[in-house]
C-alpha cells in the first residue's frame, strides 16, 4: 500500500511537469503625445555701452552685457531674433543708425552667435545670450541722453 | 499588505499627467478642418514667471503680417505659474486653406536699456471643407 501511495504521488507530479499557471496575464497599454513645446523665460535685459569713437553703442563693448534667456524646449522648434524696429533716442540724434540684434546659445543648445534662424532639434535646456549694436556710418556720432531699443526673440 | 498600498499609491501618483509649469503656449502645432468661413483654434498661453505678467495675442500670415483674426481674449493679466485659454477664431477669406501663426507675447520689463520681448509662436493649417 505504501508503495501504491508513492507511486501514484510521482504519476502526480510528472503529469504536472510543464503545465502553465492558470492565472490569465494581460496587457495594459499606456500611450502619450507630447507636441512641440517651448517656454522662454527672460532672466536679464541688456546694456549698451558706447564705443570710444563713438559710432558703436553696443552691448559687445567694455562695460555692456547681453539679455539673457532661458530656453526649454523638447525640440522640433526654432530660434529667430527680429529685426529692431522700436527705438527711443534722445532728441539730439537725428542721423540713421544701423541695429543689429545676435543671439547666442548654451546648455542642451550650442549656437555660435548669429543673427539668423536657427532650429533646436534636440530637447532640452539652454540659456540664450541675446546682444544689440547699433552702428553709425560716415562722422556720425551717438549723442548724449538714453537710449532703449527692444529685441524680440522668437521661437516657434 | 501595508507595502502594497503605499506601493500603489506610489505608481498612481507616478502615473498622474504632470502639468508643465513653464508652458508659454501650448498647442505650438495644429491642422483644423472646418465646414464654415472660419477655423478657431484653443490655445493656452502660460507664465513661466512667480509674479504676474501681461500678455498679448497676435495671429500673423506666413509672412508675418496681421490676420484680422477674433482673439477672445487677445491681452490680459496672467498670474504667476499660470494658463488660460484664448479661443482665436481665424477667416479663411475666401480661401480653401490657410496658415497662420498664433504668437503669445509677453511685454518686456520696463527702465531697461535693451529690452527683450519674448514671443511663443505656433503654426496652424486650416483647412475649409464644403
Amino acid at each position: 500500500m505504501k508503495f501504491f501511495r508513492t507511486a501514484i504521488g510521482a504519476a502526480v507530479l510528472v503529469t504536472c511537469i510543464g503545465q502553465t499557471a492558470s492565472a490569465a496575464t494581460g496587457n495594459v497599454l499606456f500611450n502619450g503625445t507630447i507636441t512641440a513645446t517651448c517656454t522662454l523665460t527672460v532672466n536679464s535685459n541688456g546694456t549698451m555701452t558706447v564705443s570710444t569713437n563713438l559710432q558703436s553703442l553696443s552691448s559687445h563693448n567694455a562695460g555692456g552685457s547681453a539679455g539673457s534667456v532661458q530656453v526649454d524646449t523638447t525640440g522640433g522648434v526654432s530660434l529667430s531674433v527680429d529685426p529692431v524696429t522700436s527705438t527711443t533716442v534722445p532728441a539730439s540724434d537725428v542721423t540713421a543708425t544701423t541695429w543689429t540684434p545676435t543671439f547666442a546659445s548654451t546648455g542642451a543648445h550650442t549656437i555660435a552667435e548669429t543673427g539668423t534662424t536657427t532650429a533646436l532639434a534636440a530637447p532640452g535646456t539652454s540659456t540664450v545670450a541675446v546682444n544689440l549694436a547699433g552702428t553709425k556710418g560716415g562722422s556720425n556720432r551717438f549723442s548724449a541722453g538714453n537710449y532703449q531699443a527692444t529685441v524680440t526673440l522668437r521661437c516657434e | 499588505m501595508t507595502y502594497v498600498r503605499i506601493l500603489a499609491a506610489a505608481l498612481a501618483v507616478a502615473l498622474v499627467p504632470i502639468a508643465a509649469s513653464g508652458q508659454s503656449m501650448t498647442p505650438m502645432r495644429g491642422e483644423v478642418r472646418s465646414f464654415t468661413d472660419a477655423f478657431a483654434v484653443r490655445v493656452f498661453p502660460g507664465n513661466p514667471y512667480d509674479q504676474r505678467i501681461r500678455v498679448e495675442i497676435h495671429v500673423y500670415d506666413q509672412n508675418f503680417q496681421p490676420v484680422d483674426a477674433r482673439i477672445t481674449p487677445n491681452a490680459f493679466l496672467l498670474a504667476g505659474q499660470a494658463s488660460r485659454p484664448v479661443l482665436v477664431v481665424v477667416p479663411f477669406d475666401g480661401a480653401t486653406e490657410r496658415k497662420v501663426r498664433i504668437c503669445t507675447e509677453s511685454i518686456p520689463f520696463p527702465s531697461e536699456q535693451t529690452q527683450i520681448r519674448a514671443q511663443i509662436c505656433g503654426k496652424f493649417f486650416g483647412h475649409r471643407r464644403f
